[in-house]
């Protein structure tokens, strides 16, 4: 337990020092371009232009403009937006991160719960048509982008839906209503719930043939028995194994996700913030998301050994 | 003691049930051909390689043509894809998007294998301190949201920087500066258990040099693994392309991009879907084929791991 803990601050540390440092790239990188925030602000005089570097401290040099934006970070202050001015970063950011985290955990859930549910099925009617349609689903579904799912299901449940009921029954875009949640959590999780099913199906296949399982059903256990305590168990380690690449996945997903759908998260504001060219949100929805990927992967690591008892920290 | 007689020598022709001479590649490809869905997956690329050349020096309409015929017109006998908002072709503009999928899936799995092919290479073979640096920025990498990564670094570099034009070539280094870790993985992977492998250790006897051992035992028996590895960049490469351009963050506007103009008939999808459906149809096909080719060729050059 204390091997554990330990574990778990060792890590938290290092994905600190990463977020920092990775979203320090994009500073940098930010920070290269010529000329200042404001060139879009033409009516402006210079004095309350130089008034307005300095009160975003732009008039500083780099250095110690990296020094404060670093300072800032680990207080949990990520600064002003330059064209809302007055908004304050870190705030924002944490209720858009509530709206992102909602439809992220739906998607998972679709992909862990479909994936699961059709991999198992899958290998146990092998090679019957059960298996042929799950797994030709799960081929085809892993290759089409979420975008495209995301178009489909807004022409398919937005405008067909609205057609065949006569506007009774039908998908709004936007945010804020539970009947707006299913669509575009459908639409994240599918690929990945496609790949979870492939792998499923593969490991399933893989353990229902090994000898400790073929004894729980010689012992004349109950097939629910041996399916879920004794085979799934084991069969989901490698599913587990791909949960952390899978969370990063639906994460930068949801970028183009709640671009389509409306919905204020924080990857529509990551794509507005870039259009608009409000670098400091840029840079804060970027560490937001450094950060997060890194505490997935963490909670995924800690998962792990539930699992698989032979893996210890 | 009378000398032996010399055995008289019978002229035979020695003549052995030689094997077919299999090398590493011919011996994949007969694998491959027994799969099928990897045969279809390959057809669909050689039918887009091909369309990619056509629509070099061919198509019907020029991509940029605007009004060829009323706009949102949908298929018809004369386009048969229909025309888009602005009345462009939409077959002219596939074919020209067949064009950008290409150079960017190839062009990406180029630079993700000169990047992590050496890398890879250096971790496995020195191990040490090169494999730990080398180790260290795999792992910070594999830690980051790379789309977005990559997405900034479009942005920077060409839009705010103006260091490289908004076009293909931009697209292939963002893309591969964030996704060269695959390839550095696996390769590291390979030539760490390789180096230690007898015929390895009878180059190095024979007096040969870290690089010609590097260059000419290790590199060719971890090119199977490799191949499989740079053709699943390719999908990858494609769908930051399209997922870049559908933002309005990839390609500039006219060019043909299968993204850009899934967001273009994604504001008229109500009364004119085949606008949308082309260029996302074109692309999920594309990204499909090189997905089951590259199962097959996992399988193809690794038998052991047949599922």
């Amino acid at each position: 337990m204390r091997g554990t803990l330990l574990y778990i601050g060792q890590r938290l540390i290092l994905i600190a020092i990463t977020t920092v440092l990775v979203s320090s790239i994009v500073f940098l990188l930010l920070h290269q371009i010529p000329g200042n925030a404001f060139l879009n602000e033409n009516r402006q005089t210079p004095q309350a232009l130089a008034a307005e570097l300095h009160h975003y401290g732009l008039d500083l040099p780099l250095q110690q403009q990296y020094v404060n934006w670093v300072q800032g970070v680990l207080h949990g202050d990520l600064g002003e937006s330059l064209v809302n001015h007055g908004v304050k970063i870190s705030p924002l950011l944490i209720r858009e991160t509530s709206v992102s985290a909602t439809v992220g955990f739906f998607a998972l859930l679709v992909t862990v719960g479909l994936g699961l549910i059709l991999g198992v099925i899958a290998a146990l009617r092998q090679n019957t048509w059960v298996d042929y349609i799950a797994s030709s689903a799960a081929v085809i579904g892993y290759s089409v982008p979420s975008f495209v799912i995301a178009i489909f299901g807004l022409l398919i449940f937005g405008h067909y839906l609205y057609v065949w009921t006569g506007g009774t029954l039908f998908y709004q875009p936007g945010w804020g209503k539970p009947e707006q949640i299913p669509v575009p959590a459908l639409a994240l999780g599918l690929p990945y719930a496609s790949y979870v099913a492939r792998l499923t199906r593969a490991s399933m296949l893989e353990t229902i043939r090994t000898d400790y399982v073929r004894t729980a059903w010689a012992k004349g256990l109950k097939a629910r028995v041996v399916v879920f305590r004794h085979a799934l168990r084991n069969a989901l380690i490698p599913v587990v194994t791909i949960l952390g690449p899978l969370v990063t996945g639906i994460i930068t997903g949801s970028v183009v996700i709640e671009n389509i759908f409306g919905i204020p998260g924080l990857g529509k504001e990551f794509v507005t913030s870039i259009l608009a060219r409000d670098y400091n949100i840029v840079i804060g929805v970027f560490t937001f998301y450094a950060g997060l990927v890194g505490l997935a992967n963490l909670t995924v690591d800690v998962v792990y050994p539930v699992l698989d008892p032979r893996i210890r920290y | 003691m009378a000398q032996a007689a010399p055995v008289a020598q019978p002229e035979v022709e020695l003549t052995y049930d030689m094997p077919e001479q299999a090398t590493l590649l011919s011996d994949a490809w007969r694998r491959l051909r027994r799969n099928r869905i990897a045969l279809v997956g390959t057809v669909i690329i050689a039918i887009l390689f091909i369309t990619a050349l056509i629509s070099i020096v061919w198509t019907p309409y020029p991509v940029w043509l605007q009004a060829v015929g009323p706009t949102y017109q949908p298929p018809s006998g004369a386009h048969p894809l229909g025309l888009d908002q602005a009345g462009r072709d939409i077959l002219s503009r596939i074919m020209g998007g067949a064009l950008i999928t290409v150079e960017v899936g190839i062009g990406s799995a180029i630079i993700v294998s000169l990047i992590g092919i050496p890398l890879g290479l250096l971790a496995g073979f020195y191990r040490g301190k090169v494999d730990t640096v080398i180790s260290f920025f795999i792992n910070i990498w594999y830690g980051i949201p790379d789309l977005l990564v990559a997405l900034i670094l479009v942005f920077v570099l060409s839009d705010a920087l103006h260091l490289i034009p908004r076009g293909v070539f931009v697209i292939i280094i963002a893309f591969s500066l964030t996704r060269w870790m695959d390839v550095a993985r696996l390769v590291r992977g390979q030539s760490l258990a390789l180096r230690e492998r007898e015929f390895v250790e009878a180059a190095r006897m024979a007096g040969a040099r870290d690089f010609y051992l590097l260059v000419r035992h290790i590199f060719p028996n971890a090119l199977g693994p490799i191949i499989v590895q740079a053709t699943f960049a390719i999908p990858a490469a494609v769908l930051f392309e399209a997922f870049l351009s559908f933002l309005g963050l990839g390609l500039p506007s006219p060019t043909p991009s299968w993204g850009a103009m899934a967001a273009d008939g994604y504001h008229g999808m109500d009364f004119a879907p085949h606008i949308v459906l082309a260029p996302t149809i074109a692309l999920s096909l594309t990204l499909m084929a090189f997905n089951w080719l590259g199962d097959g060729l996992r399988d193809a050059f690794d038998p052991r791991m047949r599922r």
